[in-house]
């Protein structure tokens, strides 16, 4: 199903509650950000930051796995999905792990690790709450940072077989649950948010703790990255932390956020991943290598606070899914990129100015194979006379036509009444 | 100051009167304004549809000879603003122009009813006539200024679900959308919605006609035209 069937179907079971929800996280992103006086030039600096990363990538790669090997933490540079996969399955059986935690990591989902760690009869225990009761309910995340939002109370009820239905009762239950897990798991896996590349250091922000505890308690720690997750030094990690959390969730500062270098306890392993990265540095979609996944494109998008980031279907949803989904699988997500309004509401909380309508635009027009009456109607519109033929024709219609040939707009608007006459005869 | 009306195709249309009154509006303040008889369509439609247009390239050649372009629509004049063209930063949309460069304000002080602003995307998102409410800026509206102290506007500064292309590809979420925005542009108590974009006021229209809502709805030259008493 496309976007527009699945975006009917979750709309009608609970697109205004979902709309309400994530539009009172997009005020209080707007009053956390209405609180830093110089938060439109922290904009533009951490967009120009980004830049830089993404002009010297290959510098600050080899950078980054120097200083890291330096710190005492094994790096291996995976080039597409399944070598990522497979390195992590390695370092997996050298320790004869059965059972692995993991938190939230994005790069994990854009590489099917968790069905492939089952597969080799491993069992991956998703931490963070949210991806819990999504791993649970046996879906998906449908929000990169709020991977439940979709679900309700209830539903979270009834997934833990619970009558009781009160958020700090279910969250106790969880915990006690969760508790269990970090202290019998053989590893930990999570992602990371930024990459320090002078210091060789991973840096990750939660609200739960839960990549903490991975972290430390078990012998293993694996943080799977994407090469874009680079930032040059401390000081512009900085800048973008003060950014992440703000323009996330409205909050000042994620509750954990931790640095990792060496593991005292046993072993850290960094897999810094490009499946497609270094390729995509090249095209004309170079600019999506900014983002941070912060999730403010999702949380404010009109369409995507409607339909539900399911409809979108590819890991990662909204405005910027949109633009990575098709560079993905262009023939499984070409509707994507259409099933926006150009509002360009992404582009304005955008914390690195991703120019999103152009990119949008120019998906379009990647997507969209040629289109031979398009092309046609596109030439004559360059001659008046045949723009009037055209307008001729549509006076002669008949009203009925009109309205069967623009049914998804007749369904639900009246059609506008055309006049006699126009101004340039 | 030489001057061109654009009239964008969808207006030459479904609504001639919008040229006209925007062309008496700009004559009214004493501007020399011609309109080129072989204008077009700016490409808009065909570009967010994902089809490469020249049309922009033809718009360019029958409109660099002018000063000032000036446009019933925000949404041509952002299409062909983001475009590198020599018309690019002469062309205004209507109230961006008599706000920017004739310096009005206040023209429609003595309207006798109160009136609703729908701040259309291209407007506030994209040519930057207010302040919208992602940015950390200070507040401002140019079409507010230019209408009166007194305009009302919806709580939430979103988008009401047009979208062109969108509306007919996603006919559902762009009803529940312009639906939204129909009812928070009620809540004000105004008596009459306008804006710069006659796009987004057909689609509330067709739905506040199917719904039976009963509210006026008129583009932003028809106010100032009454306004002036033109």
């Amino acid at each position: 199903m496309k976007h527009y069937e699945l975006a009917v179907k979750f709309y009608k079971e609970k697109g205004p509650r979902h709309d309400q929800a994530l539009w009172a996280i997009r005020q209080k992103r707007d009053k956390a950000v209405k609180e830093v006086p110089e938060w439109e030039s922290l904009r533009q600096q951490a967009s120009e930051i980004k830049d830089y990363v993404i002009e010297n990538l290959q510098n600050l790669v080899d950078e980054f796995i120097k200083n890291a090997k330096n710190e005492g933490i094994e790096v291996v540079f995976a080039k597409d999905a399944k070598e990522h996969n497979q390195t992590v399955l390695q370092y997996l059986k050298e320790i004869n792990a059965k059972k692995v935690v993991k938190s939230k990591s994005m790069l994990t989902e854009e590489c099917g690790l968790n069905e492939f760690l089952e597969k080799e009869g491993i069992e991956v225990i998703d931490t963070d709450l949210g991806e819990r009761i999504v791993q649970l309910r046996g879906e998906k995340p449908s929000h990169i940072v709020l991977p439940a939002i979709h679900t309700t109370k209830e539903d979270v009820a009834e997934i833990l077989g619970e009558k009781n239905t009160d958020p700090t009762y279910l969250t106790h239950k969880m915990r006690e649950l969760l508790r269990k897990e970090f202290l019998s798991a053989d590893a930990g896996l999570s992602g990371a948010n930024f990459l320090v590349a002078n210091k060789g250091w991973a840096v990750v922000c939660t609200n739960e703790g839960n990549a903490d505890l991975g972290a430390v308690l078990p012998p293993l720690h694996i943080i799977s990255v994407g090469v874009e997750k680079l930032v040059p030094n401390m000081n512009d990690l900085g800048l973008f932390l003060r950014m992440l959390a703000r323009n996330a969730t409205g909050q000042k500062i994620t509750t954990y956020t931790s640095i990792f270098g060496k593991k005292e306890n046993g072993k850290r392993v960094i897999i810094l991943v490009d499946n497609g990265r270094f390729e995509r540095l090249n095209s004309e979609f170079k600019e999506t290598l900014k983002c941070i996944r912060c999730s403010a494109c999702l949380t404010t998008c009109p369409v995507f606070r409607r339909s539900g980031g399911h409809a979108y279907r590819y890991v990662i949803p909204g405005p910027i899914g949109s633009l990575l989904g098709p560079l993905c699988d262009k023939e499984e997500y070409k509707d994507l990129p259409f099933a926006c309004t150009l509002c360009n509401s992404c582009e304005m909380v955008c914390p690195v100015k991703i120019p999103f309508s152009k990119q949008l635009v120019k998906m379009r027009e990647y997507v969209t194979k040629e289109n031979i009456a398009l092309k046609l109607a596109e030439k004559s519109m360059h001659y008046p006379q045949a723009f009037k033929l055209f307008s001729t024709i549509l006076r002669l219609t008949p009203k009925p036509v009109l309205q069967a040939a623009l049914k998804e707009w007749s369904r639900y608007k009246a059609l506008p009444s055309i006049p006699q006459s126009r101004f340039i005869k | 100051m030489k001057i061109a009306l654009h009239v964008p195709c969808y207006i030459n249309e479904l609504n001639p009167e919008i040229a006209r009154k925007t062309l008496l509006i700009l004559r009214h303040f004493g501007l020399d304004v011609s309109v080129p008889k072989n204008q077009t369509c700016c490409g808009q439609p065909f570009i967010n549809s994902g089809q490469p247009s020249t049309l922009p390239q033809q718009f360019n050649e029958i409109f660099k000879d002018y000063d000032y372009i000036v446009s019933p629509s925000s949404s041509c004049t952002s299409t062909i603003r983001s475009q590198e063209l020599e018309v690019s930063k002469k062309m205004y949309e209507l109230c961006e122009f008599l706000h920017d460069i004739l310096q009005l304000k206040n023209l429609a002080k003595n309207y006798p009813k109160k009136i609703i602003l729908h701040n259309s995307c291209h407007s506030l998102r994209h040519l930057l006539e207010g302040a919208p409410s992602e940015l950390n800026i200070p507040y401002f509206n140019k079409i507010k200024k230019v209408l009166g102290d007194e305009i009302l506007e919806a709580k939430r500064d979103e988008c009401c679900g047009f979208g062109g292309v969108f509306s007919v590809k996603e006919g559902v979420i762009s009803y529940v959308m312009g639906r939204s925005k129909l009812d928070d542009l009620i809540s004000t108590g105004g008596d009459v919605i306008t804006g710069v974009d006659y796009s987004c006021l057909m689609h509330l229209k067709g739905i506040a006609e199917k719904d039976g809502d009963n509210i006026e709805i008129k583009h932003i030259s028809e106010i100032l035209y009454e306004a002036l008493e033109l």
